[in-house]
């Protein structure tokens, strides 16, 4: 179970957000551009730090005080690949595997399956500078996923690609997340790939505050502010 | 940009690199017969051996000691890190002679720690020792400046993701920050080496003995004239020049397909 409380001041923006989350759950973060949802998953990761609160996933407590980074089961796919560009696309993906846990059978088989789901067979020696963008988005969250982490982030990890690509990688997502049961809260500005991804409930954040909570199904039909109502308004 | 304002562009460039590599004419001015007899010879081998083996020691020295320091020191917060450059920057912005002054009174033997050092047989003047530790003085503000700017240009990000994958800070320097700003750091490297190779201000004071190869050139200069200095300066730019000069070609490179 996650739990979290995040105080977090900005220039212009003081975000507060406290969210709980089971294991093999998902929830979407929703709100207008500059709402913090993207600084809501950074502090759950560790990239940044909160100013107050707590993030605790099961036994393992993240703030206070902040856990180091590589200590944190944590997976974070954000609009960036930020693939390793001196090492091959095999490389990046078994980057987090270590020496002990690269010999055992089953993470072999986990490591052949996403290579295979993901179609990344062709580009495996392949160094990870010379690939294209939607390339890099795959190799990253097999990347993420190679280690089986219990909490996935996604901050807008689709941002750029095109459409058959991004149904794609949702329903391999979706798909482990339920064979997995990794726990998984994802952050984007389309409310149709939010929904697809995690389509049990939502959180609607706006100036840094939760402006509503609950099912995809309560929001849509009853917005609790004007700015939630124009989001989700067709264009 | 019009074909005729980049062609002007163009040869202004190629006047001013013909204006820097002026100086370099002088090996066809007359300066008499090049001096390359037994008593130049010898003295000049000896200061090649001496400036090729004691620089490669001042050089394994200044990357064991700086590369952990400019890697705090790139960790830094905005102010403390102005504090610790502009520390860097005192053998830098001192006048050479200045620098070999103060390092002989220093480590010499009327200074506590010189005196203390040449109580244990170390002498820290006219020695290979002082050599050394000369040229560490002189180059080691270099590479760590150099190499802090290496090290900050690795994406913090990728730094991150790299510890979210379970790497400890200590495996994450070694397998993504290292390896990422390698050619920056053999840039800084390549510029304390010319820098403490070609020193003679500072090591004419503190070691004129053993003779490096720029003391040599100023001996042969007193002693026999230009002719004897020629020969040395052509092996001194052949040795100094290509290592810097080839990887500082190779930095851009990479740069250009990254």
């Amino acid at each position: 179970m996650l739990k979290a409380k995040i105080i977090k001041k900005r220039r212009e923006l003081e975000v507060n957000v406290t969210l709980q989350l089971g294991p093999g759950e998902s929830l979407g973060l929703f709100g207008a551009s500059g709402a913090g949802k993207s600084t809501v998953l950074a502090c759950i990761a560790g990239i940044e730090e909160p100013d107050d609160g707590y993030v605790a996933l099961g036994d393992c407590k993240f703030f206070p005080p902040s856990l180091p980074l590589h200590r944190r089961p944590v997976g974070y796919l954000t609009q960036e690949p930020g693939l390793f560009p001196h090492l091959t696309v095999g490389e990046n993906i078994c980057f987090g595997i270590s020496k002990r846990m690269a010999n055992d059978k089953e993470q072999v088989a986990w490591i052949e399956t996403l290579r295979d789901r993901l179609q990344l067979a062709s580009l495996w020696h392949a160094s990870a500078s010379l690939i294209s963008g939607g390339q890099a988005r795959r190799v990253s969250l097999a990347r993420m996923l190679a280690r089986k982490p219990a909490l996935v982030l996604l901050d807008e990890p689709f941002t750029g690609l095109d459409r058959q690509l991004v149904r794609e990688l949702i329903d391999d997502l979706v798909s482990w997340n339920q064979t997995l049961g990794f726990s998984m809260i994802a952050v984007d500005h389309q409310v149709e790939v939010l929904k697809r991804l995690c389509p049990q409930r939502a959180i609607v954040l706006e100036h840094g505050k939760i402006a509503q909570s609950g099912t995809w199904e309560e929001i849509r039909s009853a917005p609790a502010t004007p700015l939630l109502r124009s989001l989700l308004a067709p264009l | 940009m019009t074909a005729n304002r980049h062609w002007i562009a163009r040869a202004c460039a190629a006047v001013f690199a013909i204006a820097l590599l002026y100086p370099f004419t002088a090996f066809f001015v007359h300066v008499g017969a090049w001096q390359w007899g037994q008593d130049v010879r010898r003295p000049a081998l000896a200061s090649i051996r001496v400036s090729l083996l004691l620089t490669t020691v001042a050089m394994a020295i200044i990357v064991v000691l700086g590369t952990p320091v400019a890697a705090y020191i790139a960790r830094c917060r905005t102010r403390e890190r102005l504090i610790w450059q502009a520390l860097l920057l005192v053998p830098i912005l001192l006048p050479p002679l200045a620098l070999g002054i103060l390092m002989t009174l220093a480590f010499g033997p009327y200074g506590s720690l010189g005196s203390l050092l040449e109580r244990y047989g170390i002498v820290m003047t006219n020695s290979a020792t002082a050599f050394v530790t000369t040229q560490v003085y002189v180059g080691m503000g270099y590479y760590v400046l150099g190499a802090v700017a290496a090290l900050d240009a690795v994406p913090s990000m990728l730094q991150k993701q790299a510890a979210l994958l379970g790497l400890t800070p200590m495996k994450v320097f070694l397998r993504v920050t290292l390896p990422l700003a390698r050619l920056g750091l053999a840039v800084a490297l390549s510029i304390a080496w010319v820098r403490a190779i070609g020193e003679f201000g500072a090591v004419v004071v503190t070691a004129y003995y053993p003779s490096g190869m720029p003391v040599q050139l100023w001996v042969n200069l007193q002693s026999f004239g230009l002719p004897a200095v020629m020969p040395l300066l052509v092996v001194f730019l052949a040795v100094a020049l290509p290592l810097p000069w080839l990887i500082h070609v190779l930095a851009q490179r990479q740069r250009r397909h990254a």
